[in-house]
């Protein structure tokens, strides 16, 4: 009934009624909650005293509560395969107004749903053994975060740099907002602590080439890049049961945006290009002087249209650190802040901006997609540039001196993402950012089980999440590792070897790469620990050889039989 | 055209008191407690706006500072502490400034030493000037008639001499801000036939003051409280300054008193000794949010006042009790107050005596020249098209 929501408009006195008229139903009945414990309790005692074998439940959506009586069914000693749930709430009482028309028609789901039942068979999960190794992709702040914390826990590790050097994007930033920690103190403990571990291995200038198995068991050959001529340059062969990929971002290439003239004006410059300078200790214009009118645009490259609709996440923060850092190195330059908007989201975020405000940044706010233009001012102008843009708060069309434009460059994905996403066999968004398998419940797991991503090749981000992200990636590698085994569940997809003929089509199908092609048998087979179940070779198979667990065609003609038949 | 923003102004108008405009983000909430912001003038968030971003072209045309009379809602209501209010006083303080074309202004607003050491100088000149006049022709015992110490004769030429200078001063400025305002800031076509129209706007908010009483509605003041200080104290002024101007040798005359000027006289001084107490008693505890801040030019306003205020009482009655001696030297201290202050007069806050009338009726002759552009507009929309 789940109280009145579906009792309200479905007669479940009527549907139960109904259904014991039907053979084979041994005993029918309504409850009010029969998801709640004197609900499964109910179901429990039943089984038990009728010797039930078969299960259906009329309720809510199986993604609701379908492992709630699967454990019921368990607890009794049943299969819990042996079980079916009609959903009568979400797809009936919920969607009509017509109490007759919604109570035939769940009769006819919960018929369906007896119908398929009698074809369950009983499944069991099984179980595969989980190498503790782990390998690391990337060895940026997300990277070395997780390689340590697994190390640590007493797993090998093995941490694969393109660049002859650790630190990622990280190692090119001065200060870090908004506590102003300098990020080389982040870096250098962790380096350290890697480089003196025993248990990190780490390549540099090295790539991932090839990753084969499945979770618990992959091999992972690990390739030099560029070998110097006269070294051996033999890919290496790791075994491994998990993979991080903390590969990062590149930043945004901000030639592209002809108004900014990067590239043509002198004094234009990259975020990056500034924290060199910063680094070396010294703000200055190409010719040398120290500038006195600083402008910093934000959102380049994000948020619009042409380029990348996403936002960066750090550029306001980092443009207020700017603000400090230039104003505390020269305190005569005025510091011109030209934004869409201020997403000063996270923790001690907006104080800064506040600080900010204080030391007298001007902010000047442009609409989306109106933006700025950089000319070169005249002589007379007392200045190198000249910014024209709508301000949106004074409703001016305003241009403002500049000696100095800083603009902050957007993240984007790495330009090799795509072939590090076919190796490991995750999948990528529009934008190049590699698809968590669940955007809130599952944020470091893919749709490949025992490959985690971390850090900003997900999306754009800042450190602490970066860093929390990959230490959530090592926890759930570190909490399988100590199961030393996984479950993998009964619902996969099987072929079976007198009906293939072996023409492969399924292959290239299978979107986990789950199906191998047996060269000496010739026929294909699928790895039951990576296959999901989702019945794409099932449906594709030219002669019938795949069949679904669980989703039989059987079954599956079964319950359409039953919704449909004319006295259903 | 763009505007060209000067980041550097806003340094400059910390000078002038607006310490805290940076940290407004333009929320507007200053705009919507305000009892006199309306769909035309619409402060103090778009004031706020053109300071940070250094408009200086916009900011000298414009009438909004003087609309605001200060009483300090938006200062109470902002959520960033960025005090509207004090924001709005200082730009006052600047286009007093500016409107000024002889730069004095600006250089008492920015530094206290300056402005005091120019009315210590006026003060001691103006007393080396008068002790001298008087020992030369006249006996310090003498107070009144012949042989006096400072003729009344002799103090009226000397009034009306102080009087036109600062009367030519004022002028210069006001022409100045009527052409700022009405000409370079106009860009729509103003009827002459309009100045004429709202002529009646001057003294009508000259005398009662009316949108400072309108301040209050929504305020936790006792009723109308500064409202009717600050009003004593302008018209105590302002009867005083005529008293002097004009009937000055009736004021000085001897025992016998003229009730008629002298009843003046005396409800003068209550209206200025009240307010005067009133604003120094509330700049020192601070009572409400426009007297939290107070400008160095602010305290030597009410000071300065105090001592002549003060001085003028102390030789009304010595004067009046016959110790001539002592009133003769009492009025020597009182004139050095005097002068300094009428001469300070186009280049101080006391300014505001004229340019808010002014600013009154710019404001509705710009509004109703305004509406009659737009229903012009409205009635021939074919020729937009």
């Amino acid at each position: 009934m789940c109280g009145t929501n579906i009792a309200k408009i479905v007669d479940v006195e009527a549907v139960a009624k109904y259904v014991s008229g039907i053979p084979d139903v041994v005993l029918a009945k309504t409850y009010k909650y029969m998801c709640s414990n004197p609900g499964q309790e109910m179901i429990i005692q039943d089984i038990k005293e009728h010797h039930l074998n078969r299960i259906v439940v009329a309720a809510c959506s199986p993604n609701m509560h379908e492992r709630t009586f699967r454990n019921a069914l368990r607890s009794a000693g049943l299969n819990q395969y042996l079980f079916e749930m009609a959903n009568i709430r979400e797809q009936c009482s919920w969607v009509h107004k017509d109490p007759e028309e919604a109570t035939e028609k769940a009769k006819a789901l919960v018929y369906a749903a007896i119908c398929r039942v009698t074809f369950h068979e009983e499944l069991e999960s099984m179980s595969v053994n989980m190498c503790p190794n782990v390998l690391v992709v990337g060895g940026g702040i997300a990277g070395m975060t997780a390689a340590l914390e697994l190390a640590d826990a007493g797993n090998n590790v093995h941490l694969v740099e393109k660049n002859n050097h650790l630190g990622g994007n990280l190692a090119r930033v001065d200060l870090t907002a908004p506590y102003l920690y300098s990020a080389r103190d982040l870096l250098t403990e962790k380096i350290t602590r890697i480089m003196n571990h025993k248990q990190v291995h780490v390549y540099f200038e090295s790539k991932l080439s090839e990753l084969t198995g499945f979770i618990g068991n992959f091999k992972a050959t690990i390739q030099m890049l560029n070998g110097k001529p006269g070294k051996i340059n033999n890919p290496v062969e790791v075994e491994i049961g998990n993979v991080i990929v903390c590969t990062g971002f590149k930043e945004f290439d901000a030639s592209r945006i002809v108004h900014y003239g990067y590239g043509k004006l002198p004094n234009v410059i990259t975020s990056f290009e500034l924290e060199k300078m910063i680094r070396t200790g010294r703000i200055e214009t190409r010719d040398g002087k120290i500038p006195k009118y600083v402008a910093i645009i934000h959102c380049v490259g994000s948020r619009s249209q042409e380029f990348h609709t996403y936002c960066s996440r750090v550029c306001c923060m980092t443009a207020l650190k700017y603000a400090h850092e230039i104003k505390s190195a020269n305190p005569e330059s005025y510091i011109s802040d030209i934004y869409i908007d201020m997403h000063a989201f996270g923790k001690g975020h907006e104080d800064f901006y506040l600080r900010s405000s204080e030391a007298k940044t001007l902010f000047l706010m442009y609409e989306k997609g109106d933006r700025p233009v950089i000319h070169k001012a005249s002589p007379k102008d007392n200045c190198e540039m000249l910014i024209e843009v709508n301000e949106k708060l004074s409703g001016e069309l305003i241009e403002i001196p500049a000696d100095l434009v800083i603009l902050m460059v957007g993240m984007e994905a790495r330009e090799d993402s795509h072939e590090i996403a076919r190796i490991v066999n995750i999948s990528q968004d529009k934008d190049g950012w590699f698809i968590e398998s669940h955007p809130k419940l599952e944020p470091v797991a893919t749709t490949t089980d025992g490959i985690f991503i971390a850090g900003t090749c997900v999306a754009p981000k800042d450190i602490p999440d970066s860093v929390a992200q990959a230490r959530a990636a090592a926890a759930r590698i570190l909490a399988r590792i100590s199961k030393g085994k996984i479950e993998v569940d009964a619902l996969y997809s099987e072929v079976l070897d007198d009906k293939c003929s072996g023409c492969r089509f399924c292959n290239q199908l299978c979107p986990y790469s789950a199906i191998v092609f047996d060269e000496e048998k010739k026929h294909s087979y699928i790895i039951s620990a990576l296959c999901k179940g989702c019945g794409v070779c099932v449906a594709a198979c030219p002669s019938a050889a795949i069949r679904g667990r669980h989703f039989t065609d059987q079954q599956v003609l079964a319950q359409v039989d039953g919704l449909f038949c004319e006295n259903g | 055209m763009a505007i060209r923003v000067n980041p550097t102004f806003i340094d400059e108008l910390d000078r002038f008191g607006a310490e805290d405009v940076q940290l407004c983000y333009q929320c507007g909430d200053c705009s919507t407690v305000c009892p006199h912001a309306d769909d035309v003038y619409k402060f103090p968030r778009k004031s706020m706006r053109s300071l940070q971003m250094g408009l200086e072209q916009k900011i000298e045309t414009t009438l909004e500072p003087w609309l605001c009379y200060y009483c300090g809602q938006c200062s109470t209501q902002c959520p960033r502490e960025a005090d509207p209010g004090e924001t709005m006083m200082s730009l006052r303080r600047w286009l007093i400034s500016r409107y000024d074309f002889t730069g004095i202004a600006r250089k008492f607003f920015k530094s206290r030493l300056t402005e005091v050491l120019a009315i210590v100088i006026v003060a001691l000149f103006t007393g080396a000037f008068l002790v001298y006049y008087g020992l030369s022709g006249g006996s310090i015992d003498i107070y009144d008639g012949e042989g006096a110490f400072l003729p009344s004769q002799f103090i009226h030429r000397f009034d009306l001499s102080i009087g036109s200078i600062l009367l030519i001063f004022l002028l210069a400025n006001a022409i100045h801000m009527w052409y700022l305002v009405m000409v370079k800031g106009t860009n729509f076509f103003v009827p002459w036939w309009l100045y004429i129209k709202e002529f009646f706007q001057l003294p009508w908010h000259f005398f009662t003051q009316k949108r400072y009483s309108e301040c209050e509605k929504k305020q936790e003041h006792p009723v109308f409280m500064p409202w009717i200080i600050h009003l004593g104290l302008m018209l105590g002024y302002v009867t005083m300054l005529v008293l002097v101007m004009v009937f000055i040798e009736q004021l000085q005359s001897g025992p016998d008193i003229r009730w008629s000027v002298h009843i003046f006289g005396y409800l003068a001084t209550i209206g200025l000794v009240t307010g005067t107490l009133y604003f120094i008693r509330s700049r020192l505890k601070k009572s409400y949010v426009q007297y939290k801040k107070s400008h160095g030019t602010d305290w030597v306003f009410v000071v300065l006042l105090f001592i002549i205020v003060l001085t003028g009482i102390l030789q009304h009655i010595f004067h009046r009790t016959g110790l001539n001696e002592l009133a003769n030297i009492t009025y020597v201290v009182h004139l050095m107050g005097v002068v300094p202050w009428l001469l300070r007069m186009p280049f101080s806050k006391w300014s505001h005596l004229i340019y808010r009338p002014l600013a009154m009726y710019f404001a509705e002759i710009r509004r109703e020249a305004l509406t009659r552009q737009e229903e012009i507009i409205q009635s021939v929309p074919v020729l937009i098209k």
